[in-house]
């Protein structure tokens, strides 16, 4: 038995145990116990896809009693990177979860569900043939609609929520399912190995790649198929929407490299063009979205959109490059999409685990009502910052590295001789600028409004700090972020094997040296030149201190006058209003102004009330008129229903009837 | 290699910490002098720098350590940023090349930074200041990359040592078109950047229409000495970046005292002259509507991008 | 004569041609317009001067002469009493905002860019190399022509067009004959004039040069 077979028994028998010890265990133990075993599941999984990565072999078949072949699980180098990720992100939530539920998501079917949602998670990657994977993929599917469900007894927009992913992950699955048809019917068996066959310029090869990218961008949350991302990620419970975020919605991305990468290499250039295109408008208009929501869960949502478009894009990149010959670029650029995915797992945890605590400590989601936490809860401060730095992909976080290495092959990759490329590289330069820009206000605004000033309700005034087994999650978490930005050399090695790309040359302390694009990066280096420049200051700064220490007065400055409520502060919707207001066309957002004049004259103003509310366009404007048409549909099919018992005889009679007509011709 | 770059960053550092003061002085003085005010003299920021040092530091109740650490961070990245851009030489780290991704990155820390310390306060201001100051950066950042992306080509890298140094071997190409197109929206994009006219205007107190100044209103004594001093050496490195770019000339190629001493003079020059024609252009300015400024930020934004068109135009022609 | 030189001048005149158009829609003040536009017909002129005394074509140097004239004097000074007489001082509310507008401008040039391939790939060189800025200004000025509102700008916005296709025409085909250019400029000058009247008479009508308003006559 090879260790990758052991792995993958050892995670399938976890899997088991959480839920038998879901359903026997007391209510009062029941986090702890079976929350160590999901841990357990997540820490099986990581090290297996570790052992994968490496370069480890080894198949587990399982018979089934369907007329398929076996399910056979056997993760290569790729899937193993991703399998890692899975496995990192479940067992940090999970642990933060042992700490964080409460109610119904501390239920029997809650945890059950979680450890068969993680399962699957880590076996999708794992899959070695198109039946084992759509088999995974269902039931990742449905375990995760499981979880969402958990509170839809108390709030009416969990059981919306949880109709609109089930629609649209079974779209998903549906598209797979067919691309995948297609795939094995040209390839002549549903195994990857003969699913590779398929030569990338065939008609065949290009539909199933239609199709499955198709598939795959709806579950990565890809606009216009995100519509279920911002209304899921916030009404599931935290720890949940952390590992859905982080690491749910990258199997639609390992989707998009399986299929594009390792089963159909070599695909036309317009294969790379697609995804570059549904990426640059994923990325532009998931962070327009996340710079103005004020759900603190909803606007990390969008955020997802965006990384996930920035993903795809970089993939779509590298496979345009491919295309029209520069290898060294587009190389650079796949793995820049892998080292996203790496870096958008690592904050995107810490930064859902943040929300988590901050719901969890203040009932509140809306960051106009929060404020002042870092005084009260100063170790979800730090994390959650070092989170937000991560996603405004600042120096010297894990995101920052990630899109250096975007940028730098995205200016490498044009070349005069090809024109398509000189136009498509500076668009896509644009477009990740202003993504950049975006994050960078949309982050400023999630942390310094809920953490900084003073706080906005009551709720966030009784906030408190919350308990040690979330917090040492979260420090984990935002541990990683930092990790990963510092030493970027060895992750980019994995990301490089996992691709099937000429590793880089290491240089200095673990950075990279990208001689493809000609381009160096060592953030140790970097950082030691900082904390250098930095000493200086610091040294005059505590001289000066020990002089003359601080002192707190009473209040802001407020135009003379002493009467500073924390209302009068600048608010999430205030942060974000130049901005929606640059990006009216395309935000449309509505506004209510409604002024109540005062009693005596109509120059006097008693009180304005504003109120504004940005709606998802797209969803607005492409998923309501579908739905509108589907319930007049609906509402006709109801005219053939009347519930007379006759009639529905009556329609079994007719259909007998046809069939015999029919057979009788 | 190591030795020289030490050498060159400590030099630059310290040379631009005592000249930014004394650029934003030349500035204001030309430009009292001009409006016909007597003015308060070049040294007058380093006079207020030493006031701020010496004095008691307060800060609202309520506010947390962002008070604190964020004057730092932006004085930290100012330096920093001053330490990578080719002012005086050229000689770099081989571990921390001057790739412009990344000063870009380090110069986004600051802001960062100041807007974070522009929101903890608490006040009103501090919120609206905070919240132009992000907008702004955000949409200036396209047009940053776009001309990073533009000055890169001919070059090859992004690395700002080597496009100097192509420059300097070839002064033809800092006429092209396309150098001059990017230089421009650089250059607009560094006014946005640094808060000067007309994207805001850096001698109001105008409650309603500042942007740095709302940031910086709650902090005081040694926070408010590094928020300012860390504003100033931004405001040089940057001017100093586009006179690097626009006049390579001067700038040390290896580490020697005379190839320094010249950088030094050189420098101190271009920052003089370009700070004094931009203080002089600041007189006849207006400041734009805030909702204006998109207008500028996207004309800036369709030179840098047409400067990559044409220099595919020219590339290959 | 350098091979260099010719090809800086070529591209110095083909930027200032690129960068004036992207002034023009920049810019919402009329006069700053046709100022620009003054700006554009001189660059024009300096091209055709370029191609001419490096092929040493007096006929060429002869229609840059003209040009000269006729698109960087006659005309604007022509547009702009007009601006005067009906003291129009900016393009109040264009139908695409200037944001909008400036980023659209950079979308026509790429696609100019991708349509003159195929003269990039025939004869590759300085002056076909510029060719897509001879396209952009035709693209940008039709831009001009479907989102302003102002009589004006619509002048503008042709005058922008038809520089367009001057600069397109000398690029490619080395030069029109002297007497072509000729009719072709006399034509373009009877439209600005005819256009004019127009203006002035939309004007003294409707009290504003709005094209808008002209929408009332259907009835």
């Amino acid at each position: 038995m090879t260790p990758i077979q052991a792995g993958l028994l050892t995670q399938l028998a976890l899997a088991a145990l959480a839920v038998v010890a879901a359903v026997l265990t007391p209510p009062r133990l029941r986090a702890r116990v079976a929350g160590a075993a999901v841990v357990g599941l997540g820490v099986a999984g990581a090290v297996t896809g570790a052992w994968a990565l490496g370069g480890g072999q080894g198949a587990l078949r399982i018979p089934v009693s369907l007329p398929f072949d076996p399910v056979v699980l056997s993760p290569d180098r790729l899937g193993g990177l991703f399998m890692l990720v899975a496995g990192l992100v479940g067992a940090v939530s999970a642990s933060y979860g042992i700490s964080y539920v409460r109610g119904p998501a501390a239920s029997r079917t809650s945890w059950s569900a979680m450890a068969v949602f993680l399962l699957a998670l880590q076996l999708v990657p794992a899959a070695a043939d198109a039946v084992s994977f759509l088999l995974c993929w269902e039931l990742m599917a449905v375990s995760s609609t499981v979880l969402l469900l958990a509170e839809h007894a108390h709030r009416a927009a969990v059981r919306s929520a949880a109709l609109w992913y089930a629609v649209m992950t079974h779209l998903s699955f549906v598209l797979l399912l067919v691309g995948f048809a297609v795939l094995a019917d040209a390839g002549g068996g549903t195994g990857f190995a003969a699913l590779s066959t398929v030569p990338a310029g065939s008609a065949a090869a290009s539909l199933a790649f239609a199709l499955l990218v198709l598939g795959f961008a709806s579950k990565a949350g890809i606009v216009p198929l995100h519509v279920w991302l911002p209304r899921a990620h916030p009404e599931a419970p935290s720890h949940v929407s952390a590992v859905m975020s982080a690491a749910m919605v990258k199997m639609g991305v390992y989707g998009a490299v399986l299929v594009t990468i390792r089963l159909l290499p070599g695909g036309p250039a317009w294969w790379g063009l697609l995804l570059l295109a549904f990426g640059a408008v994923s990325a532009v208009y998931g962070i327009l979205q996340a710079s103005v929501a004020t759900d603190l869960k909803r606007m990390l949502a969008y955020s997802t959109s965006e990384n996930v478009g920035l993903m795809f894009l970089a993939l779509g990149t590298g496979l345009l490059l491919r295309a029209q010959g520069s290898a060294g670029p587009a190389d650079a650029a796949i793995a820049a999409c892998l080292l996203l995915v790496v870096s958008h797992a690592a904050f995107k945890t810490t930064l859902f685990l943040g929300a988590g605590s901050v719901l969890h400590a203040t009932g509140e989601r809306d960051l106009d009502r929060l404020g002042g936490l870092g005084a009260r809860m100063p170790t979800t401060s730090v994390a959650f910052g070092i989170g937000a730095l991560g996603a405004a992909a600042l120096p010297v976080t894990s995101g920052f590295v990630a899109e250096w290495a975007l940028l730098q092959s995205l200016i490498h990759g044009a070349n005069a001789q090809d024109r398509l490329v000189a136009v498509v590289m500076p668009v896509s330069v644009a477009v990740v600028a202003l993504t950049a820009g975006l994050a960078l206000l949309a982050f400023v605004k999630a942390y310094g409004i809920a953490f900084l000033a003073r706080p906005r309700s009551e709720g966030a005034a009784a906030a408190h700090e919350s308990a040690p087994g979330m917090r040492v999650a979260l420090v984990l978490a935002a541990a990683s972020v930092v990790v990963l930005g510092l030493a970027p050399g060895p992750t980019y090695t994995a990301v490089a094997a996992a691709a099937g790309l000429p590793g880089p040359q290491p240089v200095g302390w673990w950075g990279i040296d990208l001689s493809a694009v000609g381009a160096l990066l060592d953030p140790v280096a970097l950082t030691v030149l900082a904390v250098l420049l930095v000493v200086p200051v610091l040294v005059v700064s505590v001289r000066l201190a020990r002089r003359q220490p601080r002192r707190e007065v009473d209040l802001p400055w407020g135009c003379g006058g002493v009467r500073l409520s924390p209302r009068m502060q600048y608010t999430a919707t205030s942060y974000a209003e130049p901005l929606a207001r640059v990006f009216d066309d395309a935000l449309r957002p509505e506004r209510d102004v409604l002024v109540t004049h005062s009693a005596e004259s109509r120059y006097l103003v008693e009180r304005v009330q504003f109120q504004q509310h940005v709606g998802d366009i797209v969803e607005e404007t492409a998923y309501r008129p579908g739905i509108r048409f589907v319930d007049r549909l609906g509402l006709l099919a109801r005219r053939l229903q009347n519930g007379s018992i006759h009639r529905y005889l009556g329609y079994s009679f007719v259909a007998l009837l046809a069939v015999l007509v029919v057979v009788s011709l | 290699m190591n030795a020289g770059a030490l050498v060159l960053v400590v030099v630059q550092v310290a040379v631009m910490v005592v000249l930014s003061p004394l650029l934003v002085g030349v500035m204001r003085q030309v430009r009292a002098r001009m409006e016909g005010r007597a003015g308060a003299g070049v040294l007058q920021p380093w006079r207020d720098l030493r006031k701020l040092l010496g004095k008691e530091t307060l800060q609202a109740d309520g506010t947390s350590w962002v008070m604190a650490a964020g004057p730092v961070v932006l004085l930290g990245s100012s330096a920093l940023v001053c330490a990578l851009v080719p002012l005086v030489g050229t000689t770099t780290f081989p571990l921390v090349p001057d790739d412009l991704f990344v000063v870009v990155s380090v110069l986004l820390l600051g802001t960062v930074a100041l807007a974070l310390v522009g929101l903890d306060a608490g006040s009103a201001f501090g919120g609206m200041g905070s919240s132009r100051h992000m907008t702004i950066a955000a949409l200036v950042e396209p047009t940053v990359l776009v001309s990073v992306y533009a000055l890169s080509i001919p070059v090859g890298s992004s690395a700002l040592s080597a496009i100097v140094e192509a420059r300097i071997a070839d002064p033809a190409s800092i006429a092209s078109p396309v150098s001059l197109l990017a230089l421009v929206a650089l250059s607009v994009a560094v006014l946005a950047e640094t808060g000067r006219m007309p994207v805001d205007n850096p001698s109001t107190h105008l409650e309603l229409t500042m942007i740095h100044e709302a940031m910086v209103l709650e902090s005081s004594g040694r926070d408010l000495a590094w928020l300012e001093l860390g504003s100033w050496l931004r405001l040089g490195a940057l001017l100093g970046l586009v006179g690097s770019l626009l006049v390579p000339w001067g700038i040390a190629g290896d580490v020697t005292v005379p190839a320094l001493a010249v950088g030094v003079l050189a420098l101190a020059l271009k920052l003089g002259v370009i700070g004094a024609g931009l203080a002089a252009g600041e007189v006849f300015l207006a400041k734009l509507r805030l909702f204006r400024v998109p207008e500028l930020l996207a004309g800036s934004f369709v030179l840098a991008f047409l400067a990559v068109t044409a220099s595919y135009l020219v590339v290959q022609g | 004569m350098s091979t260099s030189w010719f090809d800086q001048a070529i591209g110095l005149a083909a930027g200032v041609l690129l960068l004036t158009s992207v002034l023009l829609v920049w810019k919402r003040s009329l006069a700053a317009a046709v100022r620009s536009l003054a700006v554009q017909g001189v660059a024009l002129a300096a091209l055709v001067a370029v191609i001419g005394i490096y092929e040493g074509d007096p006929q060429l140097v002869a229609i840059a002469l003209l040009v000269l004239a006729l698109k960087g004097f006659l005309l604007p000074w022509v547009l702009d009493r007009s601006r005067v007489r009906i003291a129009a001082v900016r393009e109040e509310t264009p139908l695409l905002n200037t944001t909008a507008s400036l980023l659209a401008l950079s979308l026509l040039t790429m696609l100019a860019y991708l349509v003159s391939r195929p003269f990039l790939t025939l004869a590759p060189g300085p002056t076909s190399a510029a060719v897509p800025v001879g396209i952009s200004l035709v693209l940008y000025g039709f831009l001009i022509l479907t989102t302003r509102r102002h009589a004006i700008s619509q002048l503008v916005g042709f005058l922008v067009l038809d520089n367009g296709i001057a600069t397109v025409a000398f690029l490619t085909s080395g030069g029109v004959p002297l007497v072509v250019e000729l009719g072709a400029s006399l034509d373009v000058l009877l439209v600005v004039l005819i256009l004019r009247v127009l203006t002035s008479r939309i004007t003294a009508e409707f009290g504003a040069a709005d094209l808008d308003d002209l929408m009332e006559l259907r009835d």
